[in-house]
């Protein structure tokens, strides 16, 4: 259950300002030491919206990053990931 | 006795306060805020109860209650950056406790809160309704964000035993309820629109079918179709819904008064008054 640590990284990039800077300048150094499967690591430092929603990321907490485009994460390109994501609501 | 005197359902956009000072008082938020506001001063309640949903600030998903009231004698927001005033508010502990008594008798669990904050689901309507801030809050916190989400029909009997709770509070005392949220709204979801925004109104029509049931008082009818699905197929922010669904409850078979509808951004403002 470690999609949490994702989760809190987004919570965190809103209330923790220095992490949020830290998270500009150099975000693998940033996120060294959380708690994140390889997978995990490797979606969010690619900026892979779709693969964090589909495993279980809230998108609420997601589109925090689009504010400071942390992860490469600029709204335009966050819009066109998370669109190719799975869609269990449409199933 | 306690009485319950109005109630209002109304959105929360964390951008309004800002989109206010920017479009001035003739513009559709400002005019539909302040419509609410006229109400809320004419029904003179001594208490305003707020069904919210937390944003992931108050509470997070390490512990994160279906269902919680907040008992303190303050509480203040907004703690999640929401670019507005930031106040400091009143609330009526002593009765916030007697309801969570009330409540749990009537088999409600309701999660216990004492020292918070609150987000711009509270403080966005408590600013343009109550901007001096002079009238005590009693936040009930619901779970409208983070499947599973409570069922409608839970959610409409817990504002029934709010209701009854506070019909057994023995002082005299005017009460008002708001219920805070969207019908609408998707946010960093797989609907929304390739684009600078990443939020939209995935399902307008969904907006505009609840204010129909809800302006013809077919409220049996609302609380069955609003299945966690059907709402969360018009947003992963539709369940948002269930902050109306509990107000519902607790104001019991009123006519709204006035409906104000903006379904381009799937959400209205609405008034009922009896007294």
């Amino acid at each position: 259950m470690s999609v949490f640590a994702v989760n809190k990284i987004c919570r965190d990039a809103l209330h923790d300002l220095a992490f949020r800077e830290a998270v500009k300048r150099d975000p693998a150094t940033a996120i060294a030491a959380r708690d994140l499967t390889t997978e995990e690591r490797n979606a969010l430092l690619a900026g892979d919206v779709a693969w964090l929603y589909e495993h279980g990321c809230h998108p609420f907490l997601m589109s925090y990053l689009t504010r400071w485009s942390l992860f490469g994460l600029r709204p335009a390109v966050y819009t066109e990931r998370i669109r190719k994501a799975h869609d269990a609501r449409d199933d | 006795m306690a009485e319950i005197v109005a109630g209002f359902g109304m959105p929360h956009n964390p951008g309004a306060p800002a989109l206010v000072l920017r479009d001035g008082p003739q513009s559709e938020t400002a005019r539909y805020y302040a419509e609410m506001a006229k109400e809320l001063a004419a029904a003179a309640p001594d208490v305003v109860i707020i069904f919210t949903d937390d944003h992931f600030n108050t509470f997070f998903l390490d512990n994160f209650p279906t269902f919680a009231v907040g008992i303190a004698e303050t509480t203040s927001g907004p703690n999640d950056q929401t670019p507005m005033p930031h106040y400091n508010v009143a609330v009526p502990g002593a009765l916030a406790a007697h309801i969570r008594d009330g409540a749990i008798a009537r088999g409600f669990d309701i999660a216990l809160v004492q020292d918070f904050e609150v987000d711009h689901a509270v403080m966005v309507p408590l600013h343009f309704l109550t901007p001096g801030m002079k009238i005590p809050v009693l936040p009930i916190f619901i779970n409208c964000l983070a499947p599973p989400l409570p069922t409608a029909q839970r959610c409409f009997a817990l504002g029934e035993a709010v209701r009854a709770a506070i019909t057994e509070w023995p002082q005299p005392l005017r009460v008002a309820a708001i219920g805070s949220g969207s019908f609408s709204l998707e946010i960093g979801g797989p609907k929304i629109p390739v684009g600078d925004r990443a939020a939209c109104t995935p399902d307008p029509q969904w907006s505009q079918h609840v204010q129909d049931l809800l302006g013809a008082m077919r409220i049996g009818e609302l609380v069955a179709e609003a299945t966690t699905a059907r709402m969360l197929r018009a947003g992963n922010i539709g369940g948002e819904l269930l902050n109306w669904i509990a107000l519902l409850g607790l104001i019991g078979a009123h006519k709204p008064v006035n409906i104000l509808p903006q379904d381009d951004h799937g959400q209205a403002f609405v008034a009922w008054r009896w007294n």
